[in-house]
């Protein structure tokens, strides 16, 4: 703050007091009241549910009986709980197998659908969110159906070119895969269009000045659109593991035999599926709290890690 | 500063407590209104709970019934769990017989319902039956609707291309014993070169584990799983099914399932009487190809379903009267002729309208008779809060191992060593 008196309010009259301090608080209060719908809906809807959630963790919790305390006996048992390190791992499997050839897909076919002479080009852009748009559950029961061991599409395809058929709803790698799939399915075009919409933000001049300077459009895409859109992967990586490791309606409909393991070992059963078959099949509520917080510590570790590695790995500059 | 801190917490809270409160009030006794003349039901899907509103409409046309079919069993009973935890319930309820034990195990969310005379109508259904929900401190919270009779539904056309005989009688003749049904199944296999059985885990491990005195817990209450010969023998005979290689390894309600049903890919289900509706919505077009034979080993039950009045229900008097009605003798008789659920009052088992009761679908197989035999000298066995639990773990091993991934000889002690992890004891 200056003591000083500029010339334009030195001839002025002082206003009173009191009016002065009232329009001083409405312009103090004005802003936190612009903002504040945002921080009510978060508390409500996020903060306070997830504060509730530490709290349930640390009791065995009947919703319809007693609330005991048991302090932290519940992680200790959730450490030791080998269905726990078993959904873990198969999200984790589930998260990989998905996310990669996602994002890989998007970025060729970002840079694909951002060439120059492609015709109908907002035709195509516009088919790659019709996944989006799809039901999960819609799609989890077509791919199901296509999976399916003995009467789907895909395996009697492998039929005709004497192939065996492959039980992918059974086996551990084959019903990662299929959720995988459909995961990549619903998602490669949103991304791609969050790609796309980076791209065009490249001036086309860099583009034609390349291509005049003799780069292929190998080049093009290694030195031009790769650069460009790295803030914009940091963003997809980050929000692909959260959401990759939150899968749940995928894999609740894969094994409809034994919906909430997901099959019979609990073959794929995720974290999600976990905490849903403790609180809402057994309803162990302290114990699915507790499967909540490992599942959001994990979750912000991820992203953080991804967040550092991606924010430090910078693609060369030619 | 310190005032646009505190008046913004201030702010913020009075917020959460007015919606706190608005949602407080939904539990309370402003909303609804206990006007005596309606009731809200929450029923499950696939029991014609439409139809027994309808008909108890006809009767007392002065009263409004609010059906809301909410799921399957399971959901209902989770959405009912989240009810009584929230505070908004329903006047009446349909809880599935595995699903009670958990609501049996917490007496003080339900209406009593001696209060409302359950007390002069208990003698009216079986023993064991009604001893279900019945809560260790003597309360009665649900009325049984019907019982889950068992039998075996097999394809009579396919039984005939196989050189077996078809008639219900000598079918059932054919297996007295478990292990003479798995030695039919080599035989049809061997002459059809196609899967006799849909699966082993529910067709066999489910049923014979249902036939027992003794099932996961003692009469006292204790878990006694693991030595209990019933579920060991249960668990081997499934397994010897699986290593007979007659079972179409197809879960049931899965996809596959029906598939492999409509196309005739396997000749038998075991079929307690609930399971007679999913064939015939299944598969439609094999009408009059199904008949029905005796489940081998004798009498047993799975399944059957509860009304029960939540402690916060507007309406119990309303909701009562509906059970009243419905649940006597003979609206359990009126519904089974409709609905093919089975009574679970044995005053009407003597009953023409019972008795001569045939299901066309099934070649006029005479469900009545069928499904009442097999609960007649019942001695049943306690179900207890972690009886679907240990279920779901037994049967997932014994697919485990139809599916050709697991080792018949480790999967009983990977299945206790799972129902260890689960139930924490």
């Amino acid at each position: 703050m200056t003591t000083s008196i500029t010339p334009t309010t030195a001839g002025l009259p002082p206003a009173p007091p009191v009016e002065a301090a009232r329009r001083g608080f409405t312009e103090i209060i004005a802003p936190y009241a612009y903002i504040a719908p945002f921080f009510l809906l978060f508390a409500v809807f996020g903060l306070i549910p997830l504060l509730f959630t530490f709290y349930v963790a640390l009791f065995d919790w009947n919703p319809i009986g007693e609330h005991v305390f048991v302090g932290l006996d519940n992680f200790d048992r959730l450490l030791g709980d080998v269905r726990f390190w078993n959904a873990a791992r198969n999200t984790v499997s589930i998260w990989l197998l998905s996310t990669v050839p996602q994002l890989l897909v998007a970025l060729l076919l970002a840079h694909l659908l951002n060439h120059v002479r492609l015709r109908l080009a907002v035709f195509f852009r516009m088919t790659m969110l019709v996944p989006y748009v799809t039901s999960v559950a819609a799609t989890a029961i077509v791919f199901v159906q296509m999976f399916d061991r003995d009467y789907g599409l895909l395996n009697w395809l492998l039929g005709l070119v004497g192939f065996e058929h492959i039980d992918f709803t059974q086996s551990v790698t084959g019903s990662h895969v299929l959720i995988a799939v459909m995961v990549t399915w619903r998602w490669f075009g949103y991304t791609t269009l969050l790609y796309l919409a980076s791209l065009q933000a490249v001036p086309r001049a860099i583009y034609e000045a390349a291509a005049v300077d003799g780069a292929g459009n190998v080049r093009q895409f290694l030195h031009i659109s790769l650069p460009a859109l790295r803030p914009v992967i940091v963003f997809t990586i980050v929000t692909s593991t959260i959401g990759g490791l939150q899968i749940f309606t995928e894999a609740l409909l894969v094994n409809r035999g034994a919906a909430n393991t997901c099959g019979p070992i609990r073959q794929c059963q995720t974290l999600t599926l976990f905490l849903f078959e403790q609180g809402f099949i057994q309803f162990k509520f302290g114990y699915a709290a507790a499967i909540g917080v490992a599942l959001f510590v994990m979750v912000v570790g991820f992203a953080g890690l991804n967040y550092f590695l991606s924010t430090r790995i910078r693609p060369v500059k030619g | 500063m310190k005032f646009r801190k505190v008046s913004a917490v201030v702010f913020a809270a009075t917020a959460a407590l007015s919606m706190a409160a608005c949602s407080g009030s939904s539990s309370g006794t402003s909303s609804g209104g206990s006007d005596g003349s309606s009731f809200e039901f929450w029923s499950f899907t696939g029991i014609d709970a439409k139809g027994s509103a309808a008909e108890y409409k006809a009767k007392r046309p002065d009263i409004q019934i609010k059906l809301t079919e909410v799921g399957n069993a399971q959901e209902t009973a989770q959405a009912l769990t989240t009810a009584l935890a929230g505070g908004k319930v329903p006047d009446l309820v349909l809880i599935q017989g595995d699903d009670l034990p958990k609501f049996v195990q917490q007496p003080q969310n339900f209406v009593d319902l001696r209060t409302m005379g359950a007390d002069k109508i208990k003698g009216d259904y079986l023993d064991w039956v009604i001893s279900q929900p019945t809560a260790k401190d003597g309360s009665i919270i649900g009325i049984p609707t019907d019982v889950g009779g068992m039998a075996i539904a097999y394809r009579a056309d396919l039984f005939k291309k196989a050189g077996l005989p078809t008639d219900r009688e000598e079918v059932s003749k054919l297996w007295p014993t478990w292990d003479a049904f798995i030695e039919t199944g080599k035989k049809y296999t061997a002459a059809t070169g196609k899967a006799f059985v849909d699966n082993a885990g529910g067709s066999v491990y489910s049923q014979v584990v249902n036939q027992g005195q003794e099932k996961y817990y003692d009469p006292a209450g204790n878990l006694v799983y693991e030595r209990s010969p019933q579920v060991k023998a249960a668990f081997d005979l499934a397994l010897k099914a699986v290593a007979a290689g007659i079972t179409a390894k197809q879960s049931t309600f899965t996809e596959g399932w029906s598939a492999a049903m409509k196309k005739g890919e396997f000749a038998v289900i075991a079929a307690p009487v609930w399971m007679l509706g999913s064939i015939r919505d299944n598969a439609p077009d094999t009408k009059g190809e199904w008949n029905i034979a005796t489940i081998p080993g004798g009498s047993g039950n799975w399944g059957g379903s509860f009304l029960a009045i939540p402690k916060g229900a507007k309406n119990p008097k309303a909701a009562w009267d509906y059970i009243a009605a419905t649940q006597s003798p003979q609206g359990q008789l009126d519904h089974f002729s409709k609905a093919r659920s089975l009574p679970a009052t044995p005053s009407v088992y003597k009953d023409p309208k019972l008795t001569s009761a045939k299901d066309e679908f099934f070649s006029g197989a005479p469900i009545g008779t069928i499904y009442t035999d097999s609960l007649l000298g019942l001695k049943p066995f306690l179900i207890g809060p972690d009886s679907t639990t240990i279920g779901t773990e037994f049967t997932n091993a014994i697919t485990n191992v139809e599916q050709g991934k697991g080792d018949p000889a480790k999967a009983w002690d990977a299945a206790v060593t799972n129902i260890k992890n689960a139930i924490g004891s």
